[in-house]
């Protein structure tokens, strides 16, 4: 492993204002404008602050790395971290770069479950052969995710741990019934994705823990999913988003939501096939999301969304 | 001597731009592509405080950094910026208050950009807070906090009335009232703004580096400001990466990193990041507009009044206030390409603690088009008309010209009528208005939207200065080869190749043998710059001119030298010969080494050499472009998306120098106007911070969202040298008009016309949920 | 494992097919150092947040963002830049093409689009409008609103065809 630090000991500090009184960062919906719309008050950036490079040779030196470096965070694709570092948003003291682990970028199809490693690019995930015949539903999420310069870079791991509420990827993994493998210097443990997304960019990753891989049950050959999601610009982060399963004759179908509260929201019910019963079925539903922007019209994009998905789902999209 | 004009060989053609090799190859420089040992490069620390008085500033840990070479505040650097007519007190670096959010407040140079921003990190600033001023309406108010203590926030009001408005407005048999209102945008040019400076140690000169439209009125400003002399300072205008009127400013920024060139007597760089850019670059628009309007039960439209309110924000900016732009403009012009005969304007600009209004292309023309095509959509749907039949019946017509609008704007001839007939054409308006039918019985809600625009073009002032003439010199080099340089800002808009077109023709040379320069003070005769769409005509002037000197001196020459008279010489494919007569010719080469050389072959009376500097001053004040845009868009009413499914466009900009690049003029700015329509805008929050500095919140139209666009010309050429007429903002004038209008088209049923931009999907939702549900209706 | 702790270090960058020694600050973008320390100024900067795709280069023949990578993590990585896919003399194919079609203005962008346009032509050599439209929705231009890059790439993919079909119908002609 090689490490590389700065000239100076970077003394972490999240001030952004320019004398001691902070922003105002009392609530969460505060803090998701501050992080997802990307603005510093007043504070411009775009060099990032100093930090220790260390680049691991493997994974377990990444995990040892992880675990002797308090405020460590990992580099993988970097694509969601970087721009807050260049903002300096973001001012870790030490950088783990994760991204040349090769081993943790293997896609696997084997009794049932397709295992996804950690550091998998958004456009390896898009285009591998296995995904599109198993589970089109995520090959077709991670096409939609930012711009091809973008998932060329973007890892799935990245994007769990980030767990941007606007996300595809972390609803996919609630939606697919994915297991995380949490991985740390001295253990390793499986998460299920509904309980590893706590809320807004919260996560159940604990210090020194690294998501080294996905595992997901291959859907029953019956069972059907679809996927929508609408922004304003293709690429941008979704106002909102769905994927719905529909699980075949008498089981529990499910819609699941992103950018529409702090994280994935999954609901099970039995998706009526009236399309006014089931417009009532979602609306009920989304009543009780709390998007911050745009309140109302979020939460009728819910509804459009959960029923496009439903469509796509129909269409035998998986 | 035959007249060139009238057979020329490039004027008019498709010829491939001369500067793309450096640029489609990555060898051109940008700002930040300046380089000079020992550059410092600087931060600023701005204010995050949209009014305040400051009570502290440390400096002392962040000067204590290692790296860092200097940290200012305004007692270093106590420079001012100051503007002719609305005198505002807008210092480089703020002292003892700030009055926006982004103002600068400590200049750091440092080794590097990153060691710079360290240092930022470690200044500390105490402000007390004042309550700030952030809508046009309440900045007007008697009991509002005035933003320049002692002076009113209105800093300029003006009522204009025609004659017998009164009794014809109150008289008419209709009359509607709307309020119009208009977001702030920006430029947003790709490359941002930046600015170097050095000692040039070559001269003993203060050169300064910058990606501005002006060179010679970013130079003047600079002397004013600086206190120096104009032959004490070069500017140096490198690659451009757009400009959009944005970089046709001055800014503080300018003064401060000039400053710490002189003081610390060492190149010094600041390159403006993207949160800076929408913070510090002049914004423009913003506006509200309370609108009445009467007209008979034709259709005929009588009387428009229009109280005009703009927010300039904290300061004038250097030279262009935007809100005057936004408004006195478009009083001049508010009634458009329609005989209306009357007309009444308020105009209020007031101050607010926001980032001062300068230029963005199309100033004050996106804003009046969308009012006048919002009343005849208005009078249309009022009446049960057509809206194309109204437009019809209230256009100027041929007979009109010189037509005089009710601001006593004197309008030369355009094709107003015949470009919207034109676009109807293009577009397939008749097939449409069937089609939509068809598609609202099936929920499906498209819509079709008219803009026919004026475009006045030209002008003898504008943002890039008052400068009413062009200037070119030309001059023939010793090996026949011809360099010409001319006071043009270009930024994208080839005037490396369109000048070179015009001059080729007059001088009978390939178009290639000839070198454009500009943008460097040093060697670009005094001029006007690029801005108001005034390039092509008067800089294409001020080239033919030269050219036709520099024709007439070659032609004296060669009659003299073949012994020929002058009226019989021609000039082609770089020879001079006696018409009909080949044979007896003389190369450019050959006439150039006459001149330089073998002087004793030059006729009696006639000075060595081929060099010569002409300016070029239009006959006219201004002179109108015009021309009809039509989109058409697909609502959604689920997702309130706004698509964008066709797009036709006529535009008459009188004489073409090059097609190709007129139309990716109107290209980019209907990609520009779909911004404005749908996508663009910076919103400041109820506290005064503006929370769209990135390009994620700020939504530039991407390629998926710009439609393929069908282009038609029609030439009537103005009375310039060359008939042309400018053609920069036409596009960009005219667009969000028609977009907006083919969203009310679209959502007829539910009884929406759009008063406002951007056109969000949440406002199309809410509009939907609010409307008459009319699936299958009408 | 080694570990450096001194301000600077020395890293090896492939680019353009040539190897480049410089000293950077692991903080420093790769952006940042292709311009500066190695003199590639064809790279340009416009947001530092990956979404103008101004500073787009590729690496291993995909399009990524210099902006959001530093170039520490670029070792060992085969790096293009705009320079590297201009030929010692004229232009390339779809520069020509650029030229031809007037899909520049101001060309700040035009390195960033030239390259995902090489990626995108080197994946499907024969691309729709709209799939040159989606490859380029990660780069924005503030000029040209997008319609004559698009006949750019259209047009300097249909002349790679004609010259493939060009080429094979010599070498039929020489079977026959």
């Amino acid at each position: 492993m090689r490490a590389f630090s700065d000239w100076q000991t970077n003394k972490p500090h999240d001030e952004r204002v320019h004398d001691n009184e902070q922003v105002t960062t009392s609530n969460k919906h505060q803090v998701h404008d501050n992080v997802t719309k990307r603005y510093a008050k007043g504070r411009e950036a775009m060099k990032p602050a100093v930090f220790q490079y260390v680049r691991p040779n493997n994974l377990q030196e990444a995990l040892s790395a992880l675990r002797d470096n308090a405020d460590a965070k990992l580099l993988a694709g970097g694509q969601s971290l970087i721009p807050l570092m260049n903002f300096r948003l973001s001012r870790p003291t030490t950088l783990v770069d994760i991204s040349q682990l090769k081993e943790l970028a293997t896609i696997s199809v084997s009794e049932g479950t397709v295992h996804i490693g950690g550091l998998v690019r958004h456009q390896q995930l898009h285009e591998d052969e296995q995904i599109r015949e198993v589970l089109p539903v995520l090959s077709k999420a991670a096409g939609e995710v930012g711009h091809w310069a973008i998932r060329n870079r973007g890892t799935l791991g990245g994007s769990l741990s980030h767990a941007d509420p606007a996300a595809e990827l972390p609803a996919a993994m609630v939606a697919l019934h994915a297991t995380l493998l949490l991985e740390s210097a001295d253990s390793a443990r499986e998460v299920p994705a509904e309980e590893f997304f706590l809320g807004f960019l919260t996560t159940d990753l604990q210090d020194g823990e690294m998501i080294t891989s996905v595992k997901i049950p291959v859907p029953a050959p019956n069972a059907k999913y679809g996927f929508a999601e609408f922004a304003r610009r293709p690429g941008d982060f979704a106002l909102a988003g769905a994927y719905v399963e529909l699980s075949g004759e008498g089981g529990t179908d499910a819609v699941t939501w992103f950018g529409v509260s702090g994280g994935p929201e999954r609901r099970e019910l039995s998706i009526a096939k009236e399309t006014s019963d089931r417009a009532e079925q979602f609306k009920e539903l989304a009543e009780e999301f709390d998007p911050v922007e745009d309140p109302a019209y979020r939460k009728h994009l819910a509804v459009v969304v959960a029923e496009q998905a439903y469509q796509q789902a129909r269409k035998g999209q998986a | 001597m035959a007249d060139m004009a009238s057979r020329p060989q490039f004027t008019g053609s498709r010829i491939t731009r001369i500067e793309d090799a450096r640029l489609v190859s990555g060898q051109a420089r940008y700002l930040d592509d300046v380089d000079f040992p020992g550059m410092l490069e600087v931060a600023f620390v701005r204010s995050n405080r949209p009014a305040a008085k400051i009570t502290s500033i440390d400096i002392e840990a962040a000067k204590a950094l290692p790296g860092v070479k200097a940290v200012w505040t305004h007692d270093n650097c106590p420079l001012e910026m100051t503007s002719a007519g609305f005198k505002t007190t807008w210092y480089a670096l703020a002292k003892d208050e700030v009055r926006f959010v982004g103002e600068p407040i400590v200049a750091i140079a440092a080794e590097n950009r990153y060691v710079a921003e360290d240092a930022a990190d470690l200044v500390r600033i105490r402000y007390e807070e004042v309550e700030p001023v952030l809508d046009v309406r309440t900045a007007a108010l008697e009991s509002t906090r005035q933003v320049h203590e002692g002076r009113s926030n209105v800093f300029f009001h003006r009522e204009r009335k025609t004659e017998g408005f009164d009794d014809a407005f109150n008289n008419a048999p209709h009359r509607l009232k709307d309020t119009f209102t208009f977001h702030r945008q920006t430029g947003a040019a790709m490359e941002n703004r930046s600015f170097a400076a050095l000692m040039d140690p070559f001269s003993g000169r203060l050169t300064c580096y910058c990606g501005h439209q002006s060179p010679h009125e970013l130079r003047s400003e600079l002397c004013e400001m600086l206190g120096m002399e104009e032959n004490m300072v070069r500017v140096v205008v490198p690659e451009v990466g757009g400009a959009f009127g944005i970089k046709a400013a001055m800014y503080p920024e300018y003064l401060v990193v000039s400053w710490m060139a002189l003081k610390l007597r060492r190149p010094v760089k600041w390159v403006s990041d993207r949160q800076e850019s929408f913070l510090s670059d002049v914004h423009a628009r913003d506006g509200v507009h309370d609108v009445e309007f009467a007209f008979d039960d034709d259709g005929k439209i009588i009387a428009i009044y229009d109280h005009m309110m703009a927010d300039q924000g904290a300061y004038a900016a250097v030279p262009f206030p935007g809100s005057l732009g936004e408004t006195v403009t478009a009083a001049n012009v508010l009634t458009g390409p329609y005989t209306i005969p009357h007309q009444a304007t308020v105009i209020d600009c007031s101050f607010s603690n926001k980032m001062p209004l300068g230029a963005y292309r199309g100033v004050w023309g996106p804003i009046a088009s969308f009012i006048q095509e919002g009343i005849v959509d208005r009078v249309a749907r009022h009446l049960g008309k057509d809206p194309v039949d109204v437009r019809r019946m209230n256009m100027i017509s041929d007979a009109d010209f010189p037509y005089k609008n009710p601001s006593k704007m004197l309008y030369d001839k355009g094709s107003y009528l015949k470009s919207m007939e034109d676009a109807l054409r293009l577009i397939g308006y008749e097939d449409f208005r069937k089609k939509q039918a068809e598609y609202r019985t099936q929920g499906r809600y498209l819509g079709v939207g008219i803009s026919v625009f004026v475009e006045p073009t030209a002008s003898a002032s504008s943002e890039a200065g008052s400068v009413g003439y062009e200037a070119c010199t030309i001059r023939v080099e010793p090996t026949g080869t011809v360099t010409a340089a001319l006071g043009l800002g270009p930024s994208g808009q080839g005037h490396e190749t369109t000048m070179a077109q015009l001059i080729a023709d007059q001088l009978g040379v390939d178009v290639k043998d000839i070198v454009i320069l500009h943008g460097d003070t040093d060697s670009a005769p005094f001029g006007g710059g690029t801005g108001g769409s005034r390039s092509g005509t008067i800089g294409g002037g001020a080239a033919i001119s030269a050219g036709k000197e520099m024709r007439a001196k070659l032609v004296k020459l060669a009659a003299h030298v073949l012994e020929a008279g002058e009226d019989d010489i021609e000039l082609q494919e770089g020879k001079a010969f006696v018409a009909g007569v080949p044979a007896k010719s003389l190369t450019i080469k050959e006439l150039a080494q006459i001149a330089y050389t073998h002087v004793a072959k030059l006729p009696e009376g006639m000075k060595p050499g081929l060099e010569i500097v002409t300016r070029y001053q239009p006959p006219f004040k201004v002179s109108f472009s015009n021309g009809t845009h039509i989109a058409v868009v697909e609502v959604h009413p689920d997702t309130g998306l706004i698509e964008t499914l066709d797009y036709a466009v006529v535009n008459d900009c009188g004489n073409l120098i090059n097609p190709t690049i007129v139309e990716g003029q109107i290209h980019g700015g209907v990609a520009q106007g779909i911004g404005e329509a749908f996508l663009e805008e910076l919103k400041y929050d109820e506290n005064g911070q503006l929370v769209t500095t990135s390009m994620q919140d700020y939504l530039l139209p991407a390629s998926v969202e710009v439609p393929r666009m069908k282009i038609e010309h029609i030439e009537t050429p103005s009375a310039s040298e060359g008939g042309f007429k400018g053609m920069g903002e036409g596009s960009l004038i005219a667009a969000p008009a028609a977009l907006t209008a083919a969203v009310s088209d679209a959502l007829e049923p539910f009884g929406v016309m759009v008063n406002a931009m951007p056109v969000t999907p949440a406002q199309v939702v809410e509009w939907v949920s609010k409307g008459t549900p009319a699936v299958g209706a009408d | 494992m080694e570990t450096f702790t001194k301000q600077t270090v020395q890293i090896t960058l492939r680019v353009n097919g040539e190897n480049h020694s410089v000293e950077v600050e692991p903080r420093m973008l790769l952006a940042d150092v292709l311009r500066h320390e190695i003199g590639l100024t064809g790279t340009h900067v416009g947001c530092e947040q990956g979404v103008c795709g101004a500073c787009t280069i590729l690496v291993d023949g995909a399009p990524e963002r210099s902006c959001l990578m530093f170039a520490v993590q670029a070792e060992g990585r085969e790096i293009t830049t705009i320079e590297g896919v201009t030929p010692d003399e004229g232009m390339s194919e779809l520069q020509a093409s650029f030229q031809k079609h007037h899909g520049l203005q101001c060309g700040f962008c035009t390195p960033g689009m030239i390259l995902t346009s090489e990626a995108l032509l080197a994946r499907n050599p024969n691309p729709s409008e709209a799939e040159i439209r989606e490859a380029l929705s990660g780069n924005l231009c503030r000029c040209t609103g997008y319609q004559f890059i698009v006949d750019s790439v259209q047009d300097a993919a249909a002349a790679k065809a004609v010259n493939h079909t060009n080429a094979d119908g010599g070498s039929d002609k020489e079977g026959a």
